[in-house]
């Protein structure tokens, strides 16, 4: 087939035309159209997703707003007395429904859960004391309760730092942990307790550690705090172990106490294991605290009552056995008989405690018996408490355990002023009567405080 | 001796308590006066105390419930006077007693938690109402279905001679 060359020319435009069409500008066309419709997909699929994001940011808006509305509720709603436990009170109790599907807990459970927050609770007391006596060197100071020199001055006393912290709903850990200047003016630390407490009921709580012992009432009820003393010191009977004392008023070991069944008598009891104190000699540390010196162990056991018929009474009674190993003497068989009867309400209070320790030489048949008593009365007028306390203590000059004891007595008579709730001013003054010396007179000013 | 003893049995009556303390507590209260309930958890299943193992609960020398539950005590704010009422018909002490009872009771080891102390009685109801071994006290007339009330001594707010309420004072 042959074309003539404008006919070819013609033919060939209109085909070149009609190819290009058919080849390149309808596929070009279509794939435009495709490509606009593509596009209009895309800007429509855009438009969802733009539309959904705006959606999405509107909600997270109305949450936030609606969290930060819930916070200021909340802070709004927890009042400052409250404390921490405002965020016990999740449920409202005009909700019971709801608030029955969701089971109640304890205030504190979520706090205990949280280990960055501590859970110790502290408080501190501290005293400070301006006193003089008429003693000669160093000496036991009714006034203030411990040893001190001959010479008019300022005492820093005890700073106890007392540390709890309710571990869980049975388990407390308790700690006194004082700092306390020595005669030679510098400062020292002692772990005065230090226990871990478990307390499944009321008829039976166990303690294991370092804890005062109950012989008697008052150690256990004063502790290293003079804030809580009616007096500037601790009875003589009750003087602690580096203050020339008489007792072992720290042990080391197991304690458990609880009530006895036994109606209004209020019947309790105290039962206790422990190192008991050293006797080797008197340089070495007291409270064995890592060490005991012998395998025997000490035993306690206290009774006392406190009769709901008559509010204020405590009475009872314990007995204390320990084994003692000094170098250079026979063993000694200590016990150590105390009974106390203490009556307290608000605005009075009556203590009244006896003794008696005994030390019996293994082998031998030499006893030193120490007796010991103090009775302490005081009454409140308003912020004002006048005090009289009588105590009295008469150890062998050769006892082997506290030899520098022998017979000390007399009476105090002293006024506590409580110009707060948190501190106090004390006025004390001290005659004791010593064996073989001449009697002492002492007054003591003592600002206690707690914190 | 003899005249020690003499001056100490004179020092001893000139010093003994007075009525005040000896006072222990209201009975026979006008039933016109608003009465405070003494509320506890609806899982607790005590139902009725006397009143002195209530004042022993209150003071803290009890600790767990007979379930065995622990005690958990809420007090109202001392601004409160439902908290003065309960001051003078259970305890018998002042603020500062009150507070240096904790203070030493913790220190000795024969209180084991001092008492939670909550700005008003919705605080309370709430704080009942979720604690399950909780204690508290409320005006009887605040008091709603969330919380259980007490009996004490067998009574309850409404009956004549409930002993705790506002404004009855010792022996009425």
């Amino acid at each position: 087939m042959f074309f003539s060359p404008r006919s070819v020319v013609g033919l060939s435009k209109d085909r070149l035309a009609r190819r290009m069409v058919a080849e390149h500008i309808a596929p070009m066309a279509l794939l435009l159209v495709v490509a606009m419709l593509m596009a209009g997909s895309v800007r429509a699929q855009q438009a969802s997703v733009l539309d959904s994001d705006k959606q999405t940011i509107e909600l997270l808006v109305r949450r936030i707003d609606q969290l930060e509305a819930r916070i200021a509720q909340l802070e709004s709603g927890k009042s400052p007395a409250s404390g921490a436990t405002a965020t016990a009170a999740a449920s409202p109790p005009a909700e019971p429904a709801r608030a029955a599907q969701e089971p109640p807990t304890e205030p504190s459970e979520p706090q205990r859960a949280d280990l960055s927050k501590t859970l110790l609770n502290i408080r501190g007391f501290g005293d400070i004391t301006f006193h003089r006596d008429t003693a000669k060197g160093e000496h036991f100071d009714p006034g203030i309760g411990t040893l001190t020199g001959n010479t008019t001055s300022f005492s820093l006393g005890q700073l106890d730092m007392f540390v709890t912290s309710d571990i869980s709903d049975r388990f407390k850990f308790l700690s006194e942990i004082v700092f306390e200047a020595g005669l030679d003016n510098s400062f020292g630390v002692d772990v005065e307790r230090y226990l871990l407490q478990y307390s499944p009921s009321d008829y039976f709580n166990v303690s294991v550690g370092r804890y005062h012992t109950a012989i008697g009432y008052y150690n256990t009820a004063y502790h290293h705090s003079t804030w809580l003393q009616t007096t500037t010191g601790r009875p003589f009977l009750f003087a602690f172990e580096d203050s020339g004392g008489i007792l072992p008023i720290h042990n080391v070991g197991v304690s458990a106490t609880g009530l006895i069944p036994s109606g209004g008598l209020g019947l309790h009891y105290v039962a206790e294991v422990g190192n008991g104190r050293s006797s080797s000699s008197p340089n070495v540390e007291a409270v064995q605290n890592r060490v005991d010196e012998n395998s025997g162990k000490s035993f306690n056991l206290a009774l006392y009552v406190r009769p709901s018929a008559v509010r204020g009474l405590q009475a009872g009674f314990s007995v204390y056995h320990d084994h003692l190993t000094p170098i250079g003497l026979p063993n000694i068989s200590e016990n150590i008989f105390a009974v106390h009867a203490i009556f307290i309400r608000p605005s009075f209070e009556w203590l009244n405690e006896t003794l008696l320790v005994r030390h019996a030489l293994n082998g031998t048949s030499r006893v030193f018996e120490t007796p010991g008593f103090y009775t302490q009365l005081s009454k409140r007028f308003g912020s004002y408490r006048p005090y009289f306390r009588y105590q009295y203590v008469n150890a062998s000059d050769v006892e082997p355990v506290f030899p520098q004891v022998g017979l000390m007595h007399g009476p105090s008579f002293g006024l506590r002023y409580d110009p707060s709730e948190s501190v106090t001013l004390k006025l004390q003054y001290d005659y004791t009567d010593l064996r073989h010396q001449t009697p002492i007179n002492g007054v003591a000013t003592q600002l206690g405080f707690t914190f | 001796m003899w005249r020690l003893a003499n001056i100490l049995l004179f020092v001893i009556v000139a010093l003994a308590p007075s009525g005040l303390d000896s006072y222990v507590g209201v009975v026979g209260s006008p039933a016109t006066e608003p009465a405070l309930a003494i509320i506890v958890n609806h899982a607790n299943p005590v139902e009725n105390f006397s009143y002195e193992d209530l004042r022993k609960i209150f003071l803290g020398e009890r600790s767990h419930w007979p379930n065995g539950r622990r005690i958990t005590l809420v007090m109202l704010d001392p601004s409160q006077p439902e908290r003065k009422v309960v001051l003078r018909d259970i305890y018998g002490m002042s603020e500062k007693d009150l507070n240096n009872h904790f203070i030493q009771g913790v220190f000795s080891g024969e209180v084991f938690v001092s008492p939670k102390t909550l700005a008003n009685s919705a605080d309370v109801l709430k704080f009942v109402f979720n604690v399950p071994g909780a204690i508290g006290y409320v005006l009887a007339s605040d008091v709603d279905s969330s919380v259980k009330v007490l009996r004490v001594d067998g009574r309850l707010p409404d009956d004549k001679d409930y002993r705790f309420r506002l404004g009855a004072r010792p022996g009425n």
